[in-house]
């Protein structure tokens, strides 16, 4: 389950760039995880959830998006977007193209609230 | 309303973005595209870097457990004794076995006891590096944890990454378990002396590897058959050579 790893990983990174934003409290995280990780969302939703507990994003709940893979074709140089694995090019068939998007776990963004007790 | 956030505070209220001066709470969306995966591929280029320094070739391998990673190692240690100074990491959630297995063949070895985690990272890697004579190697194999899925996602700065299956596991996996795939350079099927005994189809693999992967080389041996690792030996020899001339 390496959705944990993550996790830990997005704990870190988000509690990092709120404090570095100088934000009094974070709202909501997102991040853009890419179908070729293979990360499961219910799964990195979960572990989330376990690794947020006594940080500043306990009350920040995440939110999820899938990004399809976006790939080119070294021979006809045809960009496609794929929902699945299968990266062969549908224009000319030729195997193994260049994924441009698609294989990265980001965070997006943070909803934080600015000011205040600040 | 203020025309920087949109906040709608009255005007009369202190409220100078410019100089950071809120008294004011509001929201603020952060837009910040930053990769999870970023620490652990600056760790990786690091360690890639320092074993290139001492001039060794450094081996990922990935597979489910029990494919035949740790007898891959033995076998190479074969054939490589006299001319390459093989040195291993092994990666397991629980047990050092594989790793007293190599020690047996009086090769230097590091073990990484991963405990809930399912997979190394290049910060373990990194660790391990400086339990090892590295000045006194040439080869470096890291026996990844037995899982077919996670490993794939980690960069651990090794030079090349591969993926094992042996003909017990079933000729269907490469398209069930296709992350590991995309990011190996080859590809071993292994216990072949098997294949009479089971319905597994050798092409099937290789083409479903292909499609994930166009360049992957592809290698079918047994570690029980005399000479069956001989390509596969010669392919890491020619790396080897490519990489540190």
């Amino acid at each position: 389950m390496h959705e944990w790893s993550l996790a830990c990983a997005l704990v870190k990174t988000a509690e990092e760039e709120a404090a570095r934003r100088g934000a009094s409290r974070v709202f909501e995280v997102s991040v853009s995880v890419g179908f070729l990780t293979g990360v499961v969302p219910e799964l990195l939703e979960r572990a989330y959830d376990m690794a947020r507990q006594g940080t500043s994003l306990e009350g920040a709940p995440l939110r999820i998006e899938v990004a399809p893979v976006r790939a080119r074709c070294g021979g006809c140089g045809r960009e496609t977007v794929f929902e699945g694995y299968a990266l062969a090019c549908p224009a000319c068939g030729r195997p193994g193209m260049e994924v441009l998007s698609g294989d990265d776990i980001l965070l997006r963004g943070l909803d934080l609230e600015m000011g205040g007790s600040a | 309303m203020c025309e920087t956030c949109g906040c709608g505070l009255p005007e009369e209220a202190k409220h100078a973005h410019e100089d950071h001066g809120h008294d004011h709470p509001h929201r603020e969306e952060a837009r910040l595209y930053r990769s999870l995966l970023e620490a652990n591929e600056a760790q990786a280029r690091e360690n890639r870097e320092h074993l290139l320094e001492h001039r060794v070739l450094a081996v990922n391998l990935m597979s489910g457990p029990g494919s035949g990673k740790t007898s891959l190692i033995e076998t190479l240690a074969g054939f490589t004794a006299g001319r390459w100074r093989l040195g291993v990491i092994e990666g397991d959630l629980a047990t050092d076995r594989d790793a007293a297995r190599v020690r047996a063949l009086g090769l230097p070895v590091h073990q990484v006891t991963t405990g809930s985690t399912c997979h190394l990272d290049a910060a373990m890697v990194h660790g391990a590096l400086h339990a090892l004579p590295l000045e006194d190697l040439d080869l470096l194999v890291v026996e990844n944890v037995g899982n077919l899925v996670c490993p794939g996602l980690y960069d651990l700065g090794c030079h090349l990454n591969g993926v094992l299956l042996s003909v017990t596991e079933g000729d269907d996996k490469v398209a069930k378990y296709p992350v590991a795939f995309r990011h190996a350079q080859f590809f071993c099927i292994t216990k072949t002396d098997l294949l009479p005994h089971v319905d597994f189809d050798v092409e099937r693999p290789k083409r479903e590897a292909r499609l994930l992967k166009g360049d992957l080389k592809v290698f079918a041996c047994s570690s029980r058959v005399p000479g069956s690792l001989d390509g596969f030996a010669a392919y890491l020899e020619g790396e080897r050579k490519a990489l540190l001339g």
